[in-house]
């Protein structure tokens, strides 16, 4: 799978930074779940997601970064499994006690880095399949 | 493959000119172990400090947690392919130090990193309060990338484990014990009429400060392969990883892995060990795929009867755990999955982000959502500067009273997903 065959969905301003213009990136000033609802929207529409929409030790609400990796083409039908998973995971956003707002400016750094690794890593297997 | 563990109880640490056991003393030269920590051009400094059971200290930003061994007989060294040359583990001769352990602490990702609390109520959800800490704070060069400060302190901590262990070549252990498994023939043969059963341990694996090393090979770039249980005794698997820090898998769990041994305390007698499974939990849905139907497929070439299934992390590797689970059990095989639970503060939620009905055998390590007051102790080492950082933690946590009012999420091994941990419905 090479460039053209995915898009990012995020909210992190590091991806921004780190990814140059071959990628096709979608970049929303939203919260996490709202990101989330974003990428439930287009799995709707035909997409199917690559990447898992939860991370792997941050939990939703701790951070207020994702990025998500689905397909660029849309396929005529609704892919069940990408939309159970995104469910799920917007489910899993109701139970973490939200704090986002009360970090300093270091910490969001941090949040933005994790959640960079997490995509790269995802990339990295993106380009490679 | 037969290894003999020879298990030295250490008693005390105390610093001293010169590093030696001695009585059940392990005297630690500083000079000589901030010399081997800082072989690594990327550290700047590092502080050592003595934590034992009962005192009024708080460890804190804790990165890793290793039980230092030596290896006395047989083919390699201790954490092969990292420390010691290549070569395959898990046979010969063995000495641990019980009762003790190197705890590396930095602000790596100050968010990520756990608490050991000595005394009061968190030392009752940390097995490591119970050991004596030998804690090493390490300072990285300016302007490095966290990855390459994560990768030089887990360096430094195995080096200084490895340096500690080697002072007990040449004791005599104070207690014996051999772990010793067949080849699939002979344990058909030996065993006929018990069940075959097997490990499959999921490494967390999702990227840069999310990894685990098996052999010195980053796991999320392994397909599932087999494990000789023993080999995991030597360091085989090592932790890489800055998750959050109650469910995250120390080295010291991985060289002390309770599934491993449970189920070689039960081998011959209630079942067969045919042995370990690893498998990694990547970010990449078709990676998930890959190694859930190839831990499927592993399963069913041995033949198996059982597997318990162990999970590392939380949210994304659920779904890892689940498919692991239903597929094993589609070929025919029972399962039992261990896990942790989100279930948030009041306890009521989804445990799970993902589920499925072949999950009918699960084991909780508990919720690490469950909130827990820790009171202000004497003394600290590292920084309480990350503390409303952490996972499970806020701005909030740091109280009038200098208390933390915390998620168990902060508790460094507190909801472990191999049973390593103290929470028990008992």
């Amino acid at each position: 799978m090479n460039q053209n065959s995915y898009k990012i969905i995020t909210n992190n301003p590091l991806v921004l930074k780190k990814l140059d213009k071959a990628y096709d990136i979608i970049f929303h000033e939203i919260s996490y779940e709202e990101i989330l609802r974003e990428v439930r929207d287009r799995i709707h529409e035909g997409h199917r997601l690559l990447s898992h929409p939860l991370s792997g030790s941050v939990k939703p609400n701790e951070t207020p970064y994702k990025s998500i990796l689905i397909t660029k083409g849309k396929e005529m039908k609704l892919d069940l499994k990408s939309l159970e998973l995104i469910e799920n995971a917007i489910l899993a956003c109701g139970k973490f006690h939200f704090k986002t707002d009360t970090y300093t400016s270091e910490t969001y750094k941090d949040f933005q880095l994790i959640d960079w690794t997490l995509l790269e890593s995802g990339l990295e297997a993106a380009d490679v399949w | 493959m037969r290894l003999e563990m020879g298990y030295i109880y250490i008693k005390d640490i105390q610093f001293s000119g010169e590093s030696k056991i001695e009585d059940g003393t392990l005297y630690v030269s500083e000079e000589s172990a901030k010399a081997v920590a800082l072989e690594d051009e990327k550290l700047k400094s590092v502080s050592f400090d003595i934590a034992r059971p009962g005192e009024s200290i708080r460890i804190t930003p804790v990165k890793d947690v290793i039980e230092p061994r030596v290896k006395v007989e047989g083919r390699g060294g201790i954490f092969p392919g990292v420390i010691s040359k290549i070569d395959t583990v898990g046979e010969g001769k063995t000495y641990a130090l019980k009762g003790m352990a190197v705890v590396t602490a930095g602000k790596i990702v100050g968010f990520q990193e756990g608490i050991i609390d000595m005394t009061g109520p968190g030392a009752d959800y940390t097995p490591f309060s119970k050991t004596l800490n030998l804690v090493m704070v390490c300072e990285a060069v300016d302007g490095i990338e966290p990855h390459e400060y994560e990768k030089a302190v887990r360096l430094a901590g195995l080096r200084v484990a490895v340096y500690i262990g080697e002072l007990a070549r040449t004791l005599t252990p104070d207690e014996t014990k051999v772990y010793e498994t067949c080849t699939l023939k002979e344990g058909i043969e030996k065993y006929p009429e018990l069940p075959r059963v097997a490990y499959v341990q999921m490494l967390q694996s999702q990227g840069l400060l999310h990894d685990t090393y098996v052999y010195g090979v980053d796991a999320k770039r392994i397909v599932p392969t087999i494990l000789n249980p023993t080999e995991i005794m030597d360091g085989a698997i090592i932790s890489g990883n800055c998750v959050s820090a109650c469910d995250k898998n120390p080295t010291y769990v991985h060289l002390n892995n309770p599934v491993v041994h449970d189920l070689f305390e039960q081998h011959g007698k209630t079942l067969n060990f045919v042995g370990q499974i690893i498998t990694n939990e990547n970010v990449y849905l078709a990676e998930k795929q890959r190694s859930s139907d190839w831990t499927a497929k592993l399963c069913k070439i041995l033949d198996l009867d059982g597997v318990i299934i162990s999970q590392e992390g939380f949210g994304n590797p659920d779904t890892d755990l689940i498919m692991n689970c239903k597929k094993i059990e589609a070929e025919g095989i029972k399962t039992v999955i261990i896990t942790d639970e989100y279930a948030g503060r009041d306890g009521k939620s989804q445990s799970l982000a993902d589920a499925d009905a072949a999950a009918d055998a699960v084991i909780t390590g508990g919720n690490a959502n469950q909130v827990v007051i820790l009171p202000k102790l004497n003394k600290v080492i590292g920084t309480l500067d990350y503390v409303t950082k952490i996972a499970g933690a806020s701005e909030e946590t740091l109280r009038g009273d200098g208390s933390l009012e915390v998620e168990l999420q902060v508790i460094t091994g507190a909801t472990n997903e191999t049973g390593f941990n103290c929470l028990s419905a008992r």
